[in-house]
């Protein structure tokens, strides 16, 4: 657990980066600082593990004051990942990811052995091993400078802006990629971005900064997006955040109607195995199906799949993608009213603005 | 030079030991200070950045000792150094070198890509740790680029040893010019020329074992 402390930050020029901040990130679970430029988010990130040392206040590790820890000893415990991956070109990228255990003074096989398992848990190929850093893509690189910061398996993870970067289709790649590893490794992961929708994406517990590290507010992402404390996070949040919100929300709950009765004079086909094939309508065929998985999607892939449909109507579909039912457009907005009547509000907006201008792929 | 012709083969077959000889002495007198002058650039280099301040001075005393005539140095240096010694030579090619290899070495360290020194703060290495294991590393292509220079020159320079007994190939000219005689100076040419390409060849090749990482247009784009 980290504790901001009254901890800020004023320059010797007289300016302040961050006025005085308390806060709390708590352990094993996914904080993520969010904040337009200049708003102190890597200042306070690199007081973490002093590479900014406070003017005021303190900053708390599992109770200790930072100040009082050795600096280089403090940042071998603590796993840190930064926009260019800032990987060591003359170190190949096995040794790149080993170079903690090499420091804290691992023989060398068993500093390579566990470099070779980060390897595979980041999801890179073993012959990687043996590559510089300029052979690689950006992607791939900065999957390295994930692999590196965990190697020495510290229990904290600080992220600065990892991921922006590379472009959106990696992007979106590696945010996967450190949702699946924090499910399974529950570090306790502090986490900087300028992204909301990033923010939304991967935190627990978002924190949104505004100028001199000023906290606008301290949410869970679902409750962030449908209620935010005032007028200014509502507009950093951006105007679809209703939208976005429904995409935090399981589509488990909409109610389905039977898929062999027609909706809107349309009817879907299926094959023999029970896998949609297409939309039979008045005198037309649509052959492009899309479909959402109840247990798996969120209601904003549902709503997505019904306004595509020309039937207004999204396919729900098992694992193996044979149709358990269909969800009429009105259904997957009435599976809203359990969220509670501000994100219906927000969303039914949302929707009508999607309804009307067709929508978007996935 | 009348009807001699440019080159008379038969002298050269006659003195082939006389020409090694010259060829091994020159050798030595100029590529030793670059060693030499090596040695020092890294850890001065090394201090360098650590401390920037110190940087600018030290920088500014090599640069006055490089902007000296090589032949005023050599005659100052005989009084205490002596007549046609390696050492009245050598001294003055050392500070020529490091004159050029201190910047490059401290140009090479700080070439480092910002995020790189970054990461290797924040992975825990201590400042002397990370320049000696992160810095220093990196920074050898530029060390290399420096010493193709700093050793072309000195094989260059060396020659103007000849003037104070010691030169190595450089006698050759001296002696060709005295007889009118012109095929010693084509062969100190020829293998003045000679030695630059080979240890220009030597220094590349040092490169691609000391850091196959470094993709070629990084240091030529310097």
């Amino acid at each position: 657990m980290i504790r901001f402390d009254g901890a800020g930050k004023r320059h010797p020029d007289g300016t302040i980066a961050v006025e005085e901040l308390d806060l709390t990130v708590p352990a094993g679970r996914t904080t993520v600082l969010v904040g337009p430029s200049g708003c102190g988010k890597t200042t306070l990130l690199r007081m973490v593990n002093r590479m900014v040392e406070p003017t005021s206040g303190r900053v708390l590790l599992d109770g200790t004051d930072v100040a009082q820890l050795e600096p280089a000893k403090l940042r071998r415990g603590i796993g840190y990942v930064i926009q260019q991956a800032g990987l060591f070109p003359h170190r190949r990228v096995l040794d790149n990811i080993a170079t903690v255990p090499y420091l804290l003074g691992w023989d060398r096989k068993r500093a390579r052995s566990r470099a070779m398992e980060l390897l595979e848990l980041v999801g890179l190929a073993p012959e990687t091993a043996k590559r510089y850093p300029f052979q690689l893509s950006g992607g791939q690189q900065q999957r390295v400078g994930v692999a590196r910061a965990l190697a020495a398996d510290p229990p904290l993870l600080l992220m600065d802006e990892p991921f922006s970067a590379v472009d959106p289709v990696v992007r979106a790649g590696l945010q996967e990629e450190l949702l699946r590893l924090q499910a399974e490794l529950n570090k306790t992961v502090l986490f900087v971005t300028h992204d909301i929708e990033e923010a939304v994406r991967l935190g627990d517990q978002i924190v949104v900064l505004r100028e001199y590290g000023r906290i606008g507010q301290v949410a869970d992402p679902a409750t962030l997006l449908s209620a935010p404390a005032d007028e200014q996070v509502a507009q950093f949040l951006g105007r679809d955040r209703g939208l976005r919100g429904l995409g935090l929300r399981p589509a488990a709950g909409i109610a389905l109607l039977p898929a062999g009765q027609p909706h809107r004079g349309w009817t879907l086909t299926v094959d023999q195995d029970g896998r949609p094939t297409g939309w039979s309508g008045p005198g037309e065929t649509v052959r492009q199906v899309t479909v959402y998985q109840p247990g798996l999607d969120t209601l904003r892939t549902a709503l997505d799949s019904a306004v595509l449909s020309p039937a207004r109507a999204a396919v729900a579909v098992d694992e193996d993608g044979r149709v358990l039912g269909l969800a009429a457009r009105e259904a997957v907005l009435d599976a809203l009213d359990a969220a509670g009547p501000q994100a219906v509000a927000a969303v039914a907006a949302a929707g009508d603005e999607i309804a009307g201008g067709g929508g978007r792929g996935r | 030079m009348g009807d001699e012709p440019l080159v008379r083969w038969h002298w050269l077959a006659t003195h082939t030991d006389y020409l090694r000889g010259l060829l091994l002495d020159h050798a030595v007198i100029a590529l030793l200070p670059v060693l030499i002058a090596l040695a020092g650039a890294v850890p001065l280099g090394l201090v360098c950045a650590r401390f920037p301040r110190l940087y600018q001075p030290l920088a500014a005393v090599f640069n006055v000792v490089y902007a000296l005539p090589a032949l005023a140095v050599f005659v100052v240096l005989i009084p205490y150094t002596g007549l046609a010694t390696q050492a009245t030579v050598m001294i003055p090619l050392t500070c020529y070198a490091l004159a050029v290899l201190l910047p490059t070495t401290v140009d090479g360290l700080r070439a480092v890509p910002e995020p790189v020194r970054q990461a290797a703060t924040a992975l825990g290495y201590g400042p002397w740790r990370r320049l000696a294991a992160v810095e220093l590393p990196a920074a050898v292509p530029y060390l290399v680029a420096g010493l193709r220079v700093a050793a072309v020159s000195s094989i260059s320079l060396a020659s103007v040893g000849a003037l104070v007994g010691r030169g190595g190939l450089g006698y050759l000219f001296i002696d060709g010019f005295q007889r009118t005689f012109p095929t010693p100076i084509i062969a100190g040419i020829v293998l003045t020329a000679a030695l630059a390409l080979a240890t220009d060849a030597v220094l590349l090749l040092a490169r691609r074992v000391l850091a196959p990482w470094a993709r070629r247009e990084a240091v030529a784009g310097r």
